[in-house]
């Protein structure tokens, strides 16, 4: 039996899956480092890489309807090495989390407010994210559209209002970059926006019609995937070569847009654009976070655990790691090397597994 | 320290009543061990004591043990 009774429609899941994606546009600052001006390649690279997996989430739901990841193990692996896997999920949920609550608290820190006081932040969203997701995945996939207006409006109209500064030969020479760089840069994108989209798995059971699973996934994918190239690109044509110097290159670019001294300082469109996205993509991965804790416990609703993981989340994300230097050598390595089972190997292979087995078993008897 | 003993007695009068009354004792008991948890790693954090990251684990585990890591 499912934790969660709330449905969601196809359109619905699309506007999740893009506001999800998009979720990751702080993300483009943080691979700048690594990828300079080849960051727009190594977007479109991780994109076609992490492609088949995403689609084997969306085959995998369409194999097991109305079920969620912590079900589809316990069927296909057993009850025992099921729990084992369902546990990885889990880890993986709330590091991600613990990552994702530090970046908004680091983001606020950095630009907008550098006194306040570093836990306020992390505690003042972990409660706006628990009060959300108590009001269940319905309301969530209803409001994403929202999510997805802001985090599409505003790279546009930055792109539009830079164009005049822009030059598209910094984005020359091609495949400059040393190839363990450009393979990094890419495990990064396939990882980080793209592939921790195996978080649907805790969601894709909930859908009320599974006939267009495959298409809504891809579509939401590749629109957020265009969002991002938005950002990779404005931010390359702008800054060139510097870009890899400054600390938030998206920040530093709408800083120089000014249209006749009035239009001027549009870096806070950036900063809220990048909160309300941080803040429904945190909104999905505690979702899943409390619905596998709740499956793997055998709840009957999940409310009650909401409010004890928020208060986990917010201290492992203010210890997780020691200062922005060490999060971002971390993340860079060690943080999407850990996920590559989890993100690349068990949904194939559990697709692969329950075809060989025959699994899901159907009911005999129990269709006419 | 006061700040954190008021959040969680906040999180058990808003939390708990409802789950007695309703006699989940599934929940209950997954309430509380996730509850105390919480509670003690928020007072440590609260009193300075250092609270080992479990990522700092997985990066030992990973880089140093297994030797997977991208060359800085």
């Amino acid at each position: 039996m499912s934790v969660e009774k709330g449905k969601i429609c196809d359109l619905e899941l699309f506007f999740l899956m893009t506001a999800f994606v998009q979720g990751s546009l702080l993300l483009i600052d943080f691979t700048v480092s690594l990828t300079e001006h080849q960051t727009w390649m190594v977007i479109l690279a991780g994109l076609a890489v992490s492609l088949p997996f995403v689609l084997s989430y969306a085959a995998l739901s369409k194999r097991f309807p109305g079920m969620n990841v912590v079900q589809i193990n316990d069927i296909v692996y057993g009850r025992f090495l099921g729990k084992i896997i369902s546990l990885y999920y889990i880890l993986f949920y709330l590091m991600t989390l613990s990552f994702n609550t530090l970046d908004v608290s680091e983001l606020y820190l950095t630009f907008l407010m550098p006194d306040a006081p570093f836990v306020f932040f992390m505690a003042v969203f972990a409660a706006a994210v628990a009060y959300a997701v108590s009001k269940g995945i319905e309301v969530l996939a209803r409001i994403s559209h929202l999510f997805v207006i802001v985090g599409a409006v505003v790279p546009i109209s930055t792109f539009i209002l830079l164009i005049d500064q822009m030059d598209f030969s910094d984005f020359l020479p091609l495949f400059e970059l040393p190839a363990i760089k450009l393979f990094q840069g890419i495990h990064i994108m396939a990882a980080i926006p793209f592939g921790e989209t195996v978080t649907f798995l805790m969601i894709l059971g909930s859908l009320n019609k599974n006939r267009h699973t495959v298409r809504s996934a891809l579509a939401g994918l590749l629109t957020g995937a265009i969002c991002l190239l938005i950002v990779a690109v404005r931010n390359t044509a702008v800054l060139g070569r510097t870009q890899s110097v400054w600390t938030s290159p998206s920040f530093q670019s709408t800083r120089l847009i000014d249209i006749g001294n009035v239009l001027t300082r549009m870096d806070f469109l950036v900063g809220i654009a990048q909160t309300v996205l941080i803040f429904i993509k945190c909104c999905v991965f505690f979702y899943a976070l409390v619905t596998a804790v709740s499956q793997l416990l055998g709840l009957k609703t999940y409310l009650p655990v909401i409010l004890p993981l928020a208060g986990i989340l917010v201290i492992l994300a203010a210890t997780v790691f020691q200062s922005p230097v060490d999060h971002a050598e971390i993340t860079q390595s060690t943080g999407i090397i850990y996920s590559v089972p989890l993100m690349f190997v068990i949904p194939p292979l559990t697709l692969l597994v329950a075809k060989i087995r025959g699994l899901p078993q159907r009911k005999r008897g129990g269709g006419k | 320290m006061i700040i954190v003993f008021l959040v969680y007695a906040f999180m058990l009068v808003l939390v708990l009543p409802g789950i007695v009354k309703r006699k989940e004792w599934r929940e209950l008991a997954a309430f509380s061990v996730l509850y105390v948890i919480a509670f003690v790693l928020s007072v440590l954090y609260a009193l300075d004591i250092p609270i080992p990251s479990p990522m700092k684990g997985l990066d030992y585990l990973i880089s140093d043990i297994l030797g997977l890591k991208y060359p800085k």
